[in-house]
Parts: C-alpha cells; structure tokens; sequence
C-alpha cells in the first residue's frame, strides 16, 4: 500500500504547496526507490478513482468541496496511470515510449487545468504542483522529441521528406500550448495570480528552446498589460523573479537593448541564490557582454573565480582587450565563436573590439610621452601624433601589411572619435591626429 | 431565390435580366461552394449584360468578346466521328447564356479541344454522357477556385502584384464611388455573395441526385468519377489536379507562356516560349506567373529541384526588381528546399540571406544564421563575403564595407544597394566629427564607394544645406562642421526600423 494517501491528507492539511507538488512528481525519492511502483500497484485502470476517491478523502478528510475532491481524484487518476508507462518504459514490446509518456503526462497537466478553471478552483497554495507538473510536461516533450528525432534518423532512407523545423519540436511546441493555458489560467482570479510568474518562465524556456523566441513578446505584452492587476513583484517568490527578470534582460538583449538588458539581468544577478551556481553562471553569461558593451569594463578577476566556465569563455577576450592585442582579440573571438554564436554572445562581444582598439591608441597616445616642458608649467602630452605612428600600431602581429593601409586605420579612428572613446581630430591633409589636450584623449582612463 | 425550382428548369425559366451571371452553369458543377473569389472580381455583375458594355481596353481576356458563333468554332470543323452529342456539348459550350465571365474564350476553347482529345484518345467518346458533361468555362472556374481555396492564396490578397485583374478592378473602382473602401476582392464577392453560400449548393445537390438517379449504372458512375477527377476534389485542395499534369520536367522555362496567369500548368500542351522576362521587363507580369507557378508547386506537393530553380529564379528576379518582400517569401521557402538538399544554390542564398538580414538589421536572426554555418560555407566566396560585410559594418569598418561592396559576387549587389546609402550617411556622420577641419571630396568618394565625385555631391546635398559643399584652391571640399547636423538626421531617419511586409 502506497503513502501517497496519508502525504495527500497531510499535505492538505498543512496547506503544503511544495509537499503536494512532490507527491506529482514522475520520479523515485532516494529514500522511496519504489515510490511510484508502490503507488501504481495500490490499485488497477477500472477501480483507480474508486480507489483515490476512498483513500485521499478518507472518513471525508480533509474537508473539501465536491468539485474539488472530484478534481483532485481526476488528477491523480491521470497521474497513476502516466506512472503506470513510466514503469513501463523499460519493458520492450509493450508500445511505451517517450512519446506516450509525454501524452500522458499532457493528460496530467490537463487534469491540473481543468482543476483550476473550474468555477470552485483549486486553492493558490496548491499552485506548486502546476509548477511541477508543467516542469515535467516539457521535460517529457523534449524527450519525445529526441525520440522522434531518433527513430527518425534510423529510418530517414525510406522517407520522403525529411522532418521540417516544426515536425523537429513537435511534442514540446505541444507542450508550449498546454503551458500556454496553464499560463492565460492564472491571471483570471485573485488566487491564481501568483502562478503566473512561473507558467511565464517555463514559456520562456520552452519558446527558447523551439528557436520561437519571437513569441516571448506577446506573453512580455500580455504581462505589462494586467501589470497593475498584479501584485508588485516583490510580493512573488524570488525563485520567479530571478528567472523572469533573467529572461526579460537576455530578450532585450537580443534586440540589443542592451540598456535595458543590463538592468533586467542586474536584478537578476541581485536577488540570486548563492548558492546558486547554475544560474548566477547564466546570468553573467549576458550580464558580462552588456556590461562590456554599455561600461567598456570587463570582468574581474575576482568575479569569474567560481565559475571556471565563464573564466574560460571571457578571460583571453578580457586579456586581448585590456592590452590593446587586436591579433589577439581576433583569435580569440574565432577561437569562440561556436560557442559565442551557441549562446548568442558573439555580437555584443564583437563590439570588445573598439575597446582593444582604444587601448592601443591610448598606447601609442602615452607612448609618444611630453612635450617641451615650458617654463616651469606641468608637462603636457604630445598631442600631435602623426597618423603613422597608429598604422604602426596596428600593423603590430598583422602579416599582411597591404591590409593595414592609412586609410584602414583612418576609419577606425574615425569611429573612436565618433563613439566618443577618443577625444580629437584628425588633420588629413597633414597626416596628423590632433588629440584633446585637457588631459580626457581617452576618456576614463586617466590620460 | 429559385432554390425550388429545378436547376434546368431554372436555366429556361429565369428571366434573362436575372443577376446572377453564373448561375446557368453552375447548376451543373459538383458539390462544393463555387466562392467567387478573386477571379471574377473584374466583372461580377457585367456579364449578363455583355452586348451592351464595351469592354474595357488593355486586357481583353477579362471579358469575353462575343462568342463566335458554333460553326466558326475550331472543333466543329469535326472529323466525321463526332456525335451529334459531342456537337450538341460543342454548341453549348458557346452558348451566349453559357459564357462566364471571368473565362476568356480561348481559354475556354484551349480547354474544351483538351477535354474532346482526352476522350477520343481514351476511347470514351461514346461514354460520356456528353449533354451532362461538364462545361469547359465551369472546369476552368472551378479549378481557379480550388486553387484560391488554398490557404497560400493569401500572398496574392496582400502583395497586390497581379497584374490584369488588379488593372481592371482599379478602373471599376473610378466608376464605382459607392465601393471604393472595400478592397477589390471583396467588392467582387459584394455582388453575388448570397448566391453563392446558400442558392448554389442547394439547387446543385438537388441537380447532382437527379443526374445520379437517372444514370444509375455502375459503371456509369464510375466514369463519372474519372471524369471529374480533376475538378471535384475540392476538399482536398492538395491532391494533383489532373494525373496528367505535366511533371515539371521542363527545366528552366522562364515564364514564357503567353496565356494569362494560371494558364501555365493547366494547359496540356508544352507553353509557347513567345515572351521572355528579359526581352520584355514586364515584372508585374512575370511576378504573377512565377507565384502562379509556386502555388502550383504547392498546392501539388512538388518537393523537388524544378521546385528549388523556380524558388530560385523568382528570388533572383525580385531581388533585381527591389521586391523584397516577393525575395523574402521564396527566401524562406528555400531555405526548407535547401534542406532536404534537392540541389540548387544553398551558398549563394545563403549569401543572400545574410545580406538581407543586415539590411533589415534582424540581430537576432543573423545570430541565427551565424550558427547554422559551417566551416564549409566559408569557404564559399559569397558567403564569406556577406559575413565580412557583416563584420565590417559591426565595426564601423566603413572603408572595408565599401571595398566590400565593389566587389559583391552574384546578385548580392542588389541587396546591397539597399541599405549603401544608410551605411554612407552613417560613415559621413563619423567623418564630420572626426575631421572637424573638411574634407575632399574626392577622399569621400573614394572611400563610400560612389561612382564619381558627382555621383558623391549629389549625395551630399541631397542631405544637406548647398554651403557644406565648398570650392576651394579647385578642388571641392565638405565642410564637414556644416554638414554635420543635416548627416545626422538624415542617419537617424534612415536607420528607422525597416518593416517588409511578409517578413519572417
């Protein structure tokens, strides 16, 4: 006989979000290897609602309305009988596959919905088990869809067509509208408001990982227009807001927005669990980009210590950069590129390189040291630096020297100066650049 | 209306001023709703009244000129095996009362030659029950309305590119005060709507279930089946209209067919290589065939490398004509042909794609196409290039972009063209604050690619006040402080969002 009953009534009658959303979830504990075997065999497909309608409201405990008991009963009728082909997964021959499973566990989640749209929904502080059962949905979809893919590749001589990108993600683009329900659920009633924090993330990471990141839109529209519907954010569990202000910053940051991505990633990056590694990795994964591209800083040293990961994506950039190495920068970036492109860094990284460009001139800038001191004054920089002496630099580890033309090099001064990372001007028909001599040439780093 | 009247009773009862042209014909048409779409939109309720209408000059297939009369007709010049039965269809297919408007009569006649040979080669001529057989102008019709049952039709409402209909349909709205807010297509459908959802399908069942209780026979029915394979299948649009159709074998036929618009795969001969896109630049024209062709394509399942080419071409054609929003539909179907590798130009396009990403500035997209291209691609020239372009432009590299864009491999030149001059406001910007003192213009001709230092004045003053040009020791200088401010602006409004309409 399995616990699940007495967890159910204890549950309930704690008013136990997370521990009721643990009593749905597809896998063993480690303390309970044969969790879902147990539960699976307490009862059989004809009498399984008999059963739980006996067993979680046993001697009319606890004390729930009629629909809601019936809900309850659908769900975890749905729920025992996606355990029952999840312990079937293993046995060949019996027509289980992660196709199936993701079908019934579509039926568990459905269950969930309906539960909560009915007019006596279920109450919010049962809302974790939507968490847990929609977290698995998806994960049951990509599995599927993996599956698919396999079987497919096997069998790929014999078809005609090759699946198009949409067959590819069929089963989680499935999973993306079921969640999309649980999602459009929650702001209906004051109770269901809280959910809707956390439907929208899984959305997010669903609609990421089908390449629709277009559609991240409409749910950002939808969510600023019952915003004053909403309690404040604050009011959420952090858990929500990390994730949603984590994913709100890496869509701006796709469109370049790069202002406003730094701001959504900030917070993020603020209200992280320590401990939480995985994610304060993601974070930083855009935050550091952004920040290079709105604060020209790069990473510390000190930062990028716990995550060897991060050190090895950014530290030869942040090295290339910060010694003006152009060549360097360059193989750096080509040597990442897969990676940068996979994570969508590459862009804002390339822009890096204006900064390595900054430093070098600044270089040649310092390089170039004083002019004449003048009776007593306080030594002045050369400001005058002939055009030559940057080509120069430039050329620095470029074989190719036809490449480097003054023209080439003009150009970019060009646009330092436009950006503003230089101060000045250049003379072209005298071949100089005529730099600031109020001691900003380059602007924040002190020369 | 005369929903209870029997449908050939309705053909001889109906008072000739009755206003629905079609209806005559229809009665015989099998079970679907014959929605008058686009098709008759020219002419919806002229067509009773044809004698006394001139019809309208430029396109004279939208309306029918007077039927010639049966004898004149080219297949009742009939070889001696005709039956009076087959005559009797002959005559009726030019019938006065028979004519539907939108079907022009060589048209009608082209089909109807088809439909006889059809039958005489199969040996069914004494088979078919030729005085309920179907009219040509009917199969004509119905086959058009199948194809705009499509839902891919769509792109034909929106891109306004047809060429005739859309001619005609404007001179009627001249006319036509009272309508002029609705969009052509609907106004077309305004006229006959109501006879078209209810009347029809019911005085045409009626007809089906008598003609069918009167020719009982199996095999009968049977042949009537085959008969209409081609024309009933209305509810699965994407079934091959005839088995028959030619497989698109022919190769690179570029839309030399004289017959108007869907004639192209319709007709059962090989198309007339008469006009060529290139002699006669008609683009309107040539747009039309080539998306007629795609829907064709489509609506037939044709997955195949005649399917790439036609993609191909069309792509090809928009991109030198500027249409890039015709470009980014076949841009995208062929990136799905692409990748069942049905052969073609994956590179070039590839190329082209990444170009026309830069010009619409979709970051997100070109982060995309950045991770779908592999070591291999490359290597190829074209695409290494869109990606320098790429880079060159991230970098503010102006003086690269533009060496860049002299030297663009195949058609990327005209993508290019689209955003130069966006990117030589851009560089002016830089330069006019970064050269505070002026400069030649002969540098800036130079350096943002223009043709000639004329070519380069005129694009300067086409954004700025006549006193940033200055003359000075013979050569012309910008005065780089004056022009500022106007570079400026002129950047800012054009590195507005660019929207193309059909854009993935």
């Amino acid at each position: 006989m399995s616990f699940l009953p007495d967890e159910f009534r204890t549950a309930y009658s704690n008013r136990s979000g997370p521990n009721l959303a643990a009593l749905l979830t597809p896998i063993a504990t480690p303390n309970d290897p044969d969790r879902l075997r147990s539960f699976h065999n307490f009862s059989n497909a004809d009498y399984v609602k008999e059963d739980l309608g006996a067993c979680l409201f046993k001697n009319k405990k606890p004390r729930v309305s009629h629909a809601e008991k019936n809900a309850w009963v659908d769900i975890f009728a749905a729920y025992w009988e996606a355990v029952g082909e999840l312990l079937e997964l293993d046995i060949p021959n019996l027509g289980v596959t992660p196709v199936t499973i993701f079908v019934a566990w579509k039926k568990v989640a459905n269950a969930l919905i309906r539960g909560y749209s009915a007019s006596s929904g279920l109450p919010a502080w049962t809302l974790p088990c939507l968490y847990s059962v929609g977290k698995y949905l998806r994960i049951f979809a990509i599995n599927a869809d993996l599956h698919v893919a396999s079987q497919e590749s096997s069998a790929l001589d014999f078809q005609e067509d090759v699946a198009a990108d949409s067959e590819k993600n069929a089963n989680l683009e499935e999973a993306a509208r079921v969640i999309n329900r649980m999602f459009t659920l929650a702001p209906i009633e004051e109770s269901r408001k809280w959910g809707i924090y956390n439907t929208t993330n899984l959305l997010f990471k669903t609609y990421f990982k089908i390449n629709s990141v277009g559609l991240t839109k409409n749910l950002i529209r939808a969510i600023n227009a019952q915003s004053d519907d909403l309690p404040p954010l604050e009011a959420f569990p952090k858990s929500h807001i990390v994730t949603f202000k984590y994913y709100l910053g890496v869509i701006h940051f796709l469109d370049e927005n790069y202002a406003e991505a730094e701001e959504h990633l900030t917070s993020a990056w603020r209200l992280c669990n320590r401990h939480a590694v995985k994610n304060q990795e993601l974070i930083l994964t855009y935050l550091i980009p952004c920040h290079l591209v709105t604060t020209h800083t790069l990473p510390s040293e000190r930062l990028l210590s716990p995550f060897p990961r991060l050190e090895r994506l950014f530290r030869p950039l942040s090295n290339c950069i910060r010694k003006g190495d152009l060549v360097g920068f360059d193989k750096a970036m080509s040597a990442g590129e897969e990676e940068f492109v996979k994570r969508r860094i590459y862009l804002p990284l390339e822009r890096g390189r204006d900064i390595a460009l900054r430093n070098l001139c600044r270089k040649v800038f310092v390089a170039g040291g004083f002019e004449e001191p003048k009776d007593g004054q306080a030594p002045v920089r050369r400001t005058r630096v002939p055009v030559a002496e940057f080509v120069a630099a430039l050329r620095i580890g470029t074989h190719a020297l036809g490449r480097v033309d003054t023209d080439v090099v003009e150009c970019h001064l060009t646009n330092l100066i436009y950006k503003g990372l230089m101060k000045g001007y250049i003379a072209r028909e005298r071949g100089i650049v005529v730099l600031s001599k109020k001691n900003d040439a380059f602007p924040g780093t002190g020369v | 209306m005369n929903s209870s009247i029997p449908p050939w009773r309705a053909t001889a009862s109906a008072p000739s001023e009755m206003t629905t042209p079609v209806l005559p014909n229809t009665a015989l048409t099998p079970a679907y709703i014959p929605v008058q779409a686009r098709r008759s939109l020219a002419h919806p309720t002229q067509h009773h009244n044809t004698a006394t209408q001139p019809a309208p000059t430029g396109y004279g297939y939208a309306q029918p000129p007077p039927p010639p009369p049966p004898t004149a007709a080219p297949e009742s010049r009939s070889r001696t095996g005709f039956t009076p039965a087959v005559r009797r269809y002959v005559q009726r297919c030019f019938a006065p009362e028979n004519q539907v408007s939108s079907v022009d009569s060589k048209e009608m006649q082209e089909k109807l030659r088809s439909v006889i040979t059809a039958a005489a080669e199969d040996n069914r001529m004494h088979l078919i029950d030729w005085d309920r057989m179907i009219l040509p102008q009917v199969m004509i019709q119905n086959e058009r309305n199948k194809i705009l049952a499509n839902p891919d039709v769509s792109n034909w409402g929106s891109s306004g590119q047809f060429s005739t209909t859309t001619d005609a349909s404007r001179k009627r709205k001249s006319t036509n005060v009272d309508k002029t807010d609705l969009p052509p297509w609907r106004q077309a459908n305004q006229g006959n709507r109501t006879e078209d959802r209810s009347t029809y399908p019911s005085t045409e069942k009626r007809a089906r279930m008598t003609t069918d209780d009167s020719s009982k026979s199996k095999a009968n029915l049977e042949m009537r089946k085959k008969r209409f394979e081609g024309t009933v299948n209305s509810t699965t649009p994407t079934t091959p209209t005839t088995p028959a159709e030619p497989q698109p074998a022919i190769g690179p036929v570029i839309g030399r067919c004289e017959t108007l618009e869907k004639n192209y795969f319709r007709l059962t001969a090989p198309p007339n290589p008469d006009t060529k896109w290139k002699q006669q630049g008609n683009y309107t024209y040539i747009c039309d065939q080539f998306k007629s062709l795609r829907q064709d394509l489509v609506v037939q399942h044709i997955e195949n490398d005649f399917t790439v080419n036609v993609y191909e071409l069309h792509a090809r054609i928009a991109l030198e004509k500027g249409d890039l929003g015709e470009y980014n539909q076949c841009q995208t179907r062929l990136r799905r042909l692409y990748a069942q590798k049905l052969g073609g130009h994956p590179t070039e396009f590839k190329a082209y794609r990444i170009l026309y990403f830069i010009y619409t500035r979709n970051w997100t997209a070109i982060n995309d196409t950045l991770a779908e291209i592999t070591a291999e691609d490359k290597k190829n020239a074209a695409v290494s290039h869109a990606l320098e372009v790429r880079s060159a432009l991230a970098m503010g590299n102006y003086h690269r972009f533009f060496q860049l864009y002299l030297d663009t491999p195949n058609m990327g030149a005209y993508l290019m063209d689209m955003f130069v001059d966006r990117e030589r406001l851009s560089a002016l910007a830089a330069m006019c604050k970064a050269y505070k003192l002026g400069l030649e213009l002969r540098f800036i001709t130079e350096e943002l690619g223009f043709e000639s230092d004329e070519q380069a004045a005129r694009f300067i003053l086409g954004n700025c006040p006549v006193e940033a040009l200055e003359e000075k020791n013979g050569s012309v200088r910008l005065v780089t402080e004056k022009a500022a401010n106007s570079i400026e602006r002129g950047k800012a409004e054009a590195f507005r969002v660019v929207d193309i309409k059909g854009q993935i």
